[in-house]
């Protein structure tokens, strides 16, 4: 018995300056930096498991009650009160509130495990079974890569997920490259009743041979012949819909551009773009004799200097 | 036990200003009772955490969300644990 007396008078006369780690003669300055430097070690709520941390925080807050009160502290120098004589009452921390499971806590925050409690059987069953936790499944990211005139038309599209499940994405036409799909409830199943996560699909748009996309406009480089372009002439066109007839008009060039109306990409409002058609007039693969004899006889066309602008 | 936002000023010694912009950050989600808002002894002591965080600790107001964050994650993982371990111990 006489031991435990011993024990707890030991304790309670603690020099408050050894508590905190300053000399006898240090500024308050020094002492307010010594107890910062202590509390982010050992606050409580920093160390929710650490019950020794708990106990030297309430040392160090006692000595720094203590220490930091001028008045306070030139009466223990004078040896009028003790360190006991710094107590403070019993402080509840957040950890202790935290710790007790109550049910709809709104600070609970599962994202420090939640993706290995999915990707782990054992532990996912064990959770399963636990009342308490609930948590949202985790979100899955898919890569998904589709063919231009898909993202044109729009498409349903079966991923074989690394289960063997499959999961039908439905594209919408006239997706953009590199938009996220969100498949609500697709992505692991939730921990408890929690909601499953969501599936997130990232379009990529392969490229088209000869079709090329601007925002919701439809590009095209269209090769016509000589005489379509000096002559005129109705030709067909490609669009991401089907071929559509079109007007060249009489003396077109390479580098004209052509518009076809609505024949681009759906928009989100419902109307379409266009399809921007640009000529690039393309003499015969072979040379052709009759050709030959125009253009060496073509007076006016030799007078013609494309370059003129790029003279120095 | 709630107890009403005056209240709660009081015992967590807070202008109501500095409490609505704690509330506005989501540092302190109080509960809702025919539109009122309602405080718990947890969050009486939350705020003494973060009142010590940025007083004691120098920590500024980025470093504080920051914290607590990470604090309620802390606290996923120790419920998380204790109910793996007691699943683990029922079946022993």
């Amino acid at each position: 018995m006489p031991l435990r007396i011993f024990f707890l008078a030991e304790a309670a006369v603690k020099d408050p300056y050894e508590t905190l780690g300053v000399e006898r003669g240090a500024s308050p300055d020094d002492i307010q930096k010594a107890y910062r430097r202590l509390a982010k070690k050992l606050h409580p709520d920093l160390n929710p498991g650490n019950k020794k941390a708990e106990e030297r925080f309430k040392e160090v807050s006692a000595a720094y009650g203590l220490l930091s009160d001028a008045d306070k502290r030139a009466k223990f120098d004078r040896g009028e009160i003790d360190a006991s004589g710094a107590e403070q009452p019993q402080q509840r921390f957040y950890k202790d509130f935290a710790s007790e499971a109550a049910a709809g806590n709104p600070y609970e925050n599962y994202s420090g495990f939640a993706d290995f409690a999915d990707s782990d059987n054992i532990l996912s069953e064990l959770l399963r079974r636990s009342a308490h936790v609930r948590a949202r499944g985790a979100d899955v990211r898919y890569h998904l890569p589709i063919e231009f005139l898909e993202a044109v038309t729009g498409e349903t599209k079966r991923l074989t997920l690394p289960d063997g499940e499959t999961l039908d994405v439905a594209i919408p036409a006239g997706i953009q490259n590199g938009q996220v799909l969100r498949l609500r409830g697709k992505g692991r199943p939730g921990i408890g009743d929690g909601e499953p996560g969501d599936a997130l699909v990232e379009i990529a748009i392969k490229p088209h041979p000869f079709f090329a996309r601007e925002g919701n406009d439809v590009h095209l480089d269209l090769p016509v012949t000589l005489s379509e372009a000096v002559l005129g002439a109705r030709i067909t066109v490609p669009t991401p819909t089907g071929a559509v007839t079109m007007t060249v008009p009489k003396g077109s060039n390479t580098g004209t551009v052509l518009r076809l109306r609505g024949k681009g990409i759906l928009r989100r409002d419902g109307s379409h773009g266009d399809e921007l058609v640009r000529l690039k007039v393309m003499l015969p693969e072979r040379s052709d004799p009759e050709l030959e004899a125009f253009a060496t006889k073509w007076e006016s066309g030799k007078a013609y200097d494309p370059r003129r602008d790029m003279k120095p | 036990m709630m107890i009403s936002k005056q209240e709660f000023l009081v015992r967590a010694q807070l202008e109501r200003e500095t409490l609505e912009a704690w509330i506005q950050e989501e540092w302190l989600i109080p509960g809702k009772s025919t539109g009122e808002l309602t405080f718990s002894d947890a969050d009486i002591a939350r705020a003494q955490l973060i009142r010590d965080l940025r007083s004691d600790l120098g920590v500024n107001d980025e470093g504080v969300g920051v914290i607590l964050n990470l604090v309620d994650q802390v606290h996923g993982l120790r419920r998380v644990l204790t109910e793996v371990l007691r699943s683990v111990r029922s079946r022993a």
